[in-house]
């Protein structure tokens, strides 16, 4: 298998092509939906921290490894750190997935920051201080974004896929009544409670059962 | 009463930051900075964007030897055999809270950790400094000044570098916030002091001349930008 050839893209512009296909169909009782710039790598992203899909690793890792190897080179000057370096980097891409946050950049930027951080704390052991500053110091605010509630954050991307769609449209009217003023009308889960009447809990509950439903109607539509 | 900060680093130094290629003790205080100035804040992701998306644009022959196909699966499987992290876990918050000379400071967050692994105060009358982990050439100091009190003229060969954390300092070129970022090159002779009636804490990164001689002017030219 050449892996480097299974990417389905090879621009360094994710195609968004096919991914603003739910804006103005009727399925989601008219609301609204937004657009955004959702491309393949983010996608690919969100199946790796779902389920952990890899089938899509593979694609980020194909596209990803030779640049990251390519990059490495450039900056450390030779090719066994280069690959340290790559293999680090796409471990943390394969073990933190869930913690990327496509509202906060595109994957290609959180690639970076991780292997710009795999790289500073290389140098740094190589310096034998490791105990001293480390990238974590430097650059842990934006990078590794701990939201409160980053299991729905996850979902989010997701909501608004064509293969979503369909599931979203079968979830109980309850649960689909608070995703959807949770996720498309992007009101707090302290307004939805308010606007409903119901408690907070129960909102909270609400999006779980939900997000639960879609995960399983997800891995249901696969098999 | 909130005062917006002032002195910022230039794009340049940004840049070195966001890149990684900054040394440790500076890219210390450019992050924070970062953590009292959402304006360039919103320039680091700017940037960070531009780094990633030129990293998505490499051409990936570059070089003239190739990696085996085989041994880039070989990584894969190994990566995809390693288990997914669970659900954060939540680290042990470091001290936020710095005592010295009888007030208790909050530290930002970049230096929450670092600021554990000090050195012991020394003082000497209204100032004392504490030395953070740093290495040649690069050090790197927690600056107490106490309200009313002026800092010795003092001689430095390399770029003395100031962050404001807590407090107010005033020298011939202006007034200082916490987030200012005071640039001094071994020319100046300025005479930083503390006026107000509160007690003043900095970050305080001196440098070798030899490693500054590329970057110097670069750095200090923009060194006041002002935004607001």
């Amino acid at each position: 298998m050449d892996l480097v050839m299974t990417a389905r893209h090879h621009g360094p512009e994710p195609s968004t092509q096919g991914m603003h296909d739910l804006t103005g169909t009727d399925t989601l009782t008219g609301t609204e939906l937004k657009t955004r710039d959702v491309g393949q790598w983010e996608q690919a992203l969100a199946l790796v921290a779902l389920s952990r899909d890899k089938q899509a690793y593979q694609e980020l890792f194909g596209y990803f490894a030779p640049r990251l190897r390519a990059f490495g080179i450039k900056m450390f000057g030779n090719e066994q750190q280069a690959l340290e370096m790559v293999q680090d980097t796409l471990l943390n891409v394969w073990q933190k997935a869930a913690l990327f946050d496509p509202n906060r950049g595109c994957a290609s930027t959180w690639i970076f920051t991780i292997a710009r951080n795999v790289r500073f704390d290389m140098l740094r052991k190589k310096q034998s201080r490791k105990d001293d500053i480390s990238a974590d110091d430097l650059w842990a605010d934006g990078d590794y974004p701990e939201a409160e509630d980053h299991q729905t954050q996850k979902w989010e991307l997701w909501l608004i896929t064509e293969k979503l769609a369909p599931h979203f449209a079968a979830l109980p009217p309850a649960q689909r009544l608070v995703m959807e003023k949770v996720y498309l009308e992007e009101m707090s889960h302290q307004e939805v409670a308010e606007l409903l009447g119901i408690p907070l809990g129960t909102v909270k509950s609400r999006i779980r059962l939900a997000l639960d439903r879609l995960r399983e109607a997800l891995d249901d539509s696969e098999r | 009463m909130t005062q917006s900060v002032n002195h910022h680093p230039s794009i340049s130094l940004l840049e070195l930051y966001c890149d990684g290629s900054l040394n440790a003790e500076v890219a210390l205080l450019i992050a924070t900075h970062l953590d009292y100035c959402p304006h360039c804040q919103q320039l680091r992701r700017d940037i960070e964007t531009d780094l990633g998306a030129e990293l998505a644009a490499t051409n990936p022959a570059t070089s003239v030897t190739e990696v085996h196909s085989t041994d880039w699966l070989e990584m894969m499987n190994k990566i995809t055999a390693t288990p997914q992290l669970p659900q954060a876990t939540p680290a042990v918050q470091p001290d936020s809270q710095l005592s010295i000379g009888g007030y208790q400071f909050e530290l930002p967050r970049s230096l929450r950790r670092i600021a554990g692994k000090r050195s012991k105060w020394l003082s000497m009358g209204g100032i004392a400094t504490a030395r953070l982990p740093s290495g040649e050439p690069h050090h790197a100091s927690l600056l107490f000044i106490d309200k009313q009190t002026d800092v010795p003229l003092h001689t430095h060969q390399g770029l003395e570098m100031t962050l404001v954390l807590s407090g107010e300092m005033v020298d011939e070129n202006g007034r200082y916030v916490p987030g200012d970022l005071i640039i001094n090159s071994p020319d100046d002779t300025h005479k930083p002091r503390n006026i107000s009636d509160e007690p003043c804490l900095c970050l305080s990164v001196l440098s070798a001349p030899l490693q500054f001689k590329e970057g110097l002017t670069r750095w200090l030219n923009p060194l006041q930008r002002f935004f607001y």
